[in-house]
């Protein structure tokens, strides 16, 4: 842990986290322990229930630890600590803005001027390859478009880390892989730490430098697996044999019962996105005809 | 002992035996006509200002005429297309808003007089500055609103002084309270009726000066309207109501007491106070007389006094009234004895 | 753009031809019940009436007098609904506190109420403000309070990771969201206003609509002019009502 925590960006040590629930303690996390190293890559990988999310929530300071700390660069983490761009499972895009707006939403909560965050906006969106939709409203985005504003709205404020919550579960596959090259190229270009939660095994082998095993409820690093594979990443390591080694590896640290996998994957629930559940004109609008 | 006991209630039974078969329900004569029903509009509310009306229908007047009469309670305005319509056969509505009805094409027409003094009034304080109409200059009015007979009589009344609507303060007191604020010195002057605030503003010892408007513009009091269609197809019938109507109103003239036992009597509700009853009652009864009546008779028309009425409200600013209407379209004295 | 246009050209048709049934079944009316024109004038009676009691003059004062009232009491009984609104959403101490006070208002019939505010108030604009603002409150403020309380606990959560403010968190987050419910609540208030209005004047009151109706039947028993100004109020209702559609459309409709 000490050599880790010389060079750690990210540094967890023996963090538990318990919610209450109807007057029981639910116990979310017990005494994880891990690093993330400067301009590392690394994934969170476990099972529904494991706490990833929540594990995600103590990093970017939105929730307390119960016992243990939590340090970027040496730093405890503060509330909602601004060091770190959070990306959502479903891309959270104020319904109501442009994709340029509502990426300069957080500079605009921090006080920047308009045309100016409005510059900034623009060439994050052309960062993460949307720039010619700046002026879309989300409802004309696609899921995976959507997903990048994001993305590009947690960069806005140069942070050093980058956390991301399953950002591609919602994504059909081929997109996903596209995704997962996009985000390292993105991560070449920009040298933010990136901690990235996800269900899928491939994508935490193709992404990480280290793949953080979490056991399911209570939550407790059963693993840290490193992977040997160079970078820059390319889609050929998919199928080498190191790719699939470390997969395996990963496999049997996850593994439960068949049983215990598939009431897993009972509990999964789909993701909807913020604007399915926004609200809509309720009656007849004469403007629209029949609604 | 026992037979002169039988004897007596047999005697007895026959007596009532006979006395039922000779009860007041009569046993239809083949002769009989059936009674005309005749629906009759009063005021909004029951008041024993309509006396004379509650006398004919609990002295059987109407009976006796071969009418059977319902009593409704309408507000003026209501009133009048009612009887245009002919949903109701007779009503008793005022003169001010007969002329603006029938110049509208509201087919109706005034056929008896009732009110023969025009009720509405100005009143002030008795002690106070306003003596005449022309001491009204600059000062404040409480009416209930700048529409109706108030209205009218106002108009009429200031300008028998060169002086216009613009030349007062006039307050509005749509609640009817503009007597109380009289009364409490929240205004100079306000409108009421001859036999109404007067007689409550005395009673509790504020005593009033009345400005009329009797010498000015001789404006037609509240009088029974008919519609036209009813006037042809209920003639005889609107004629014995009318008669009957004008019996009780004279009976009631001499004797006011019976006027409010047979309003009591109809209405129970207004027997709660007998003594301010009689009092309206009285203060009432004058007003059905004037000059004109006494000389041609209880409910008749000065047709003169209407072609005046007519020019006059033709003048007021706002008025609709058409230049082609005549008094004649407006009155009927053919129901009238 | 030209699904737009088609959208509107549509619903001018079936706006246009709804009326022109509506006037026809008027007209057959009229003419087989063989009405008097005071009972019920024919349709073409009341709108040659409705142009000449426009061009001289009879209705303009009234009608902007009420516009006046609809106008000045639908923002205050608005502003104030929202704000309400907004506290009631957030504190739910508040919600039990004021909410049996805000039910028994409503249930009070503003019929009842009018007469007691023109005493209080005179017969000025005041009381008319007032009952309009009282009409309109509730919807808004309940509407609102529902919107605030249904704002997406994610939206909240991404505004606490940005240390969003609390005034900016409702500036930029709830009030947006809830957007559709508020102007949802301001439909129903916009009509409400309107009938607040008249219920208003008949209380007391110079000049208006509600008045002018009075006037005409009462007074003039000029029924045709009575018809006239019963179109202008309705008039006046719809065009309301299409402006906070306007509103939503602009606000709100650019989200999807």
């Amino acid at each position: 842990m000490t050599e880790d925590a010389q060079l750690a960006a990210i540094s967890v040590e023996n963090v538990s986290k318990s919610f209450r629930v109807e007057r029981r303690s639910l116990p979310v996390l017990d005494d994880v322990t891990f690093a993330v190293p400067e301009h590392g890559v690394s994934a969170v990988l476990g099972p529904n229930g494991s706490g990833k999310s929540t594990l995600l929530r103590l990093i970017s300071g939105l929730l307390e630890p119960d016992s243990g700390r939590i340090t970027i660069d040496d730093q405890p983490v503060s509330d909602a600590d601004q060091r770190v761009g959070l990306v959502f499972q479903e891309p959270r895009l104020l319904p109501w803005r442009t994709a340029l707006d509502n990426v300069a939403f957080p500079l605009e909560l921090a006080g920047m001027g308009a045309a100016e965050r409005r510059e900034r906006a623009r060439s994050l969106l052309e960062l993460v390859g949307v720039a010619a939709f700046a002026d879309a409203r989300p409802h004309q985005l696609s899921g995976g478009m959507r997903q990048r504003v994001a993305i590009a709205r947690a960069l806005a404020r140069d942070p050093q880390i980058l956390l991301l919550d399953e950002p591609f579960s919602a994504l059909d596959a081929l997109t996903r892989e596209r995704f997962n090259a996009e985000l390292l190229d993105l991560w070449q270009r920009t040298g933010t730490t990136i901690l990235l939660v996800t269900h899928s095994l491939a994508e935490a082998v193709f992404l990480a430098d280290e793949v953080v095993v979490l056991s399911k409820s209570p939550g407790r690093v059963v693993a840290r697996v490193p992977v040997p594979l160079g970078r820059p990443r390319t889609q050929q390591m998919l199928e080498s044999q190191a790719f699939a080694r470390t997969a395996s590896v990963l496999r049997a640290h996850l593994a439960g019962t068949p049983a215990e996998l598939a009431a897993e994957e009972a509990r999964a629930a789909p993701v909807r996105d913020v604007l399915e559940t926004a609200g809509a004109p309720a009656f007849f609008d004469p403007f629209r005809g029949a609604s | 002992m026992r037979f002169a006991a039988l004897l007596s209630g047999v005697l007895v039974a026959v007596v009532l035996v006979g006395g039922c078969s000779s009860a007041p329900t009569p046993t239809p004569a083949p002769t009989a006509t059936p009674l005309t029903k005749l629906t009759v509009g009063l005021g909004y509310i029951p008041s024993v200002q309509f006396a004379q009306f509650y006398r004919a229908q609990q002295q059987g007047y109407y009976r006796a005429a071969g009418l059977d009469v319902t009593f409704q309670n309408e507000i003026d305005p209501n009133l009048i297309t009612l009887v245009g319509q002919g949903a109701v056969d007779v009503g008793v509505a005022d003169g001010t808003s007969v002329i603006p009805a029938v110049g509208q094409g509201v087919p109706i027409k005034y056929a008896a007089t009732i009110y023969a003094q025009f009720p509405d009034i100005v009143i002030a304080a008795a002690n106070g500055p306003i003596k005449t109409a022309a001491d009204l200059k600059g000062r404040s009015l409480g009416i209930p609103g700048e529409y109706g007979s108030s209205w009218i009589m106002l108009q009429a009344l200031l300008a028998s002084a060169n002086l216009t609507a613009s030349d007062l303060d006039i307050r509005d007191y749509p609640d009817f309270g503009q007597a109380v604020a009289l009364q409490q010195g929240q205004v100079d002057s306000a409108t009421g009726f001859r036999n109404n605030e007067p007689l409550q503003l005395a009673q509790q010892g504020f005593a009033t000066t009345q400005l009329t408007i009797d010498q000015i513009t001789p404006l037609p009091g509240p009088g029974l309207i008919v519609g036209t269609a009813t006037l042809a197809s209920k003639r005889d019938a609107l004629t014995a109501f009318v008669t009957a109507t004008l019996r009780a109103m004279d009976e009631i003239a001499a004797n006011p007491q019976l006027g409010l036992d047979d309003t009591i009597a109809q209405v129970p509700d207004l027997g709660s106070n007998k003594d301010s009853q009689l009092a309206v009652l009285q203060a009432t009864i004058p007003m059905w007389s004037s000059p004109y009546t006494q000389l041609h008779g209880s409910g008749a028309i000065d047709q003169d006094a209407w072609t005046k009425s007519l020019d006059f409200m033709r003048g007021l600013a706002g008025s609709n009234i058409p230049a082609s209407l005549t008094a004649d379209q407006l009155v009927t004295e053919e129901l009238l004895p | 753009m030209s699904d737009n246009r088609h959208a509107w050209r549509s619903t001018l048709l079936s706006v246009g031809f709804a009326a022109l049934l509506f006037v026809v079944a008027w007209k057959l009316i009229v003419v087989i019940a063989n009405y008097p024109p005071f009972i019920l004038p024919a349709p073409e009676v009341v709108a040659q009436r409705f142009v000449s009691a426009w061009a001289d003059g009879t209705i303009a004062p009234h009608a902007l007098a009420t516009i006046q009232e609809i106008v000045i009491g639908f923002v205050v009984g608005a502003g104030l609904a929202v704000v309400v609104g907004y506290l009631l959403a957030r504190s739910a101490l508040a919600e039990r506190l004021l909410s049996p006070y805000l039910v028994a208002a409503q249930a009070t019939p503003i019929l009842a109420l009018a007469p007691l505010l023109v005493l209080w108030l005179g017969t000025g604009l005041a009381p008319k403000v007032v009952i309009c603002a009282l009409i309109v409150f509730f919807p808004v403020a309940v509407s609102t309070m529902v919107g605030i309380r249904s704002v997406d606990r994610r939206l909240l959560e991404l505004g606490r990771s940005m240390r969003a403010s609390r005034w900016q968190v409702f500036r930029f987050l709830e009030l947006p969201a809830a957007m559709p419910q508020i102007l949802g609540g301001m439909r129903v208030g916009a009509t409400l206003a309107v009938i607040g209005a008249i219920v208003g004047e008949w209380a007391g009151a110079d000049k208006g609509l509600g008045v002018l109706i009075n006037l005409a039947r009462g007074s003039l028993f000029d029924f045709p002019l009575m018809y006239a100004t019963l179109l202008t109020i309705a008039l006046i209702a719809i065009v309301l009502y299409l402006l906070v559609l306007l509103a939503e459309r602009v606000l709100v409709g650019s989200w999807r």
